[in-house]
């Protein structure tokens, strides 16, 4: 529950914008803990991110 | 490979790196220059070419620069603050999630997403949902990922904020998530 807790400090929304952040610089150590926690607990947003990495790949395929 | 030979691969790719650049420029004419410009490059510098890796990524590279060159040119008409504005008003109801921040869709699952990738009609449904996006948001976003500029890279070129520029690629990965979520993992579409 406490994890639970901890891990919605960051909401899904927000989750998703550190997410794609992620993508394009490197995240300070604070939010990618804050995002860590979320992701734990989150099976929607860890599905969101492995459509993301499926995005980035998607686009490599379609420039080479 | 001969010269004749190198010249018909190398106009074989003529489509694709024209939907490239319209794509990212949004201006026919312009885009049509850029292809020109690149194939001649090309053809002139054919012994550029290493074959280390494939034609069609060394002659995307040509392109990337004569698409930089291009909207560089175009600074007369320069990407305004305002217009990116527009697009990227984050306080705006956002519908895909609720007002406590959750999800209001979660994203669906979408099975076995790699096979997508070895299906010629799937970068069809790819192409459809990034001429959706709004003109601005996919020329940043192209040149981010396809193009492959690092982030201060198009700041500088486009004279926008680090902030805009994430602003600009989240939304245009969230649309085009949910546009292939809704025209391709939805619904069947895979057994197309």
């Amino acid at each position: 529950m406490l994890l639970r807790a901890i891990g919605h400090i960051l909401s899904c929304k927000d989750a998703t914008r550190l997410l794609s952040q992620a993508q394009d610089r490197p995240l300070s150590s604070f939010r990618r803990w804050r995002l860590t926690l979320h992701l734990m607990t989150c099976d929607a947003c860890t599905r969101f991110e492995r459509q993301l990495e499926f995005l980035r790949e998607a686009l490599r395929r379609y420039r080479t | 490979m001969d010269a004749a030979q190198f010249a018909k691969e190398t106009e074989s790719h003529r489509g694709y790196l024209l939907r490239i650049a319209q794509l990212q420029l949004r201006d026919r004419d312009l885009a049509e220059d850029c292809v020109q410009e690149t194939l001649l490059a090309a053809l002139t510098g054919q012994s550029g070419f290493s074959g280390k890796s494939s034609l069609k990524t060394w002659l995307t590279g040509i392109l990337k620069h004569k698409i930089v060159d291009a909207i560089r040119r175009k600074q007369r008409e320069p990407v305004s603050a305002a217009a990116f504005d527009e697009e990227i008003d984050l306080d705006e109801f956002d519908p895909l999630f609720k007002r406590n921040g959750g999800w209001e869709t979660p994203p669906a699952e979408w099975g076995d997403p790699e096979g997508a990738l070895n299906r010629r009609q799937f970068f069809d449904i790819m192409e459809f949902c990034l001429e959706k996006l709004p003109p601005n948001t996919a020329r940043v976003f192209m040149m981010r990922e396809v193009m492959e500029l690092e982030s201060d890279e198009i700041c500088k070129e486009l004279a926008i904020t680090a902030n805009n520029l994430w602003v600009i690629l989240y939304r245009a990965r969230m649309a085009l998530r949910q546009c292939l979520e809704q025209n391709w993992f939805e619904g069947g579409a895979r057994a197309r």
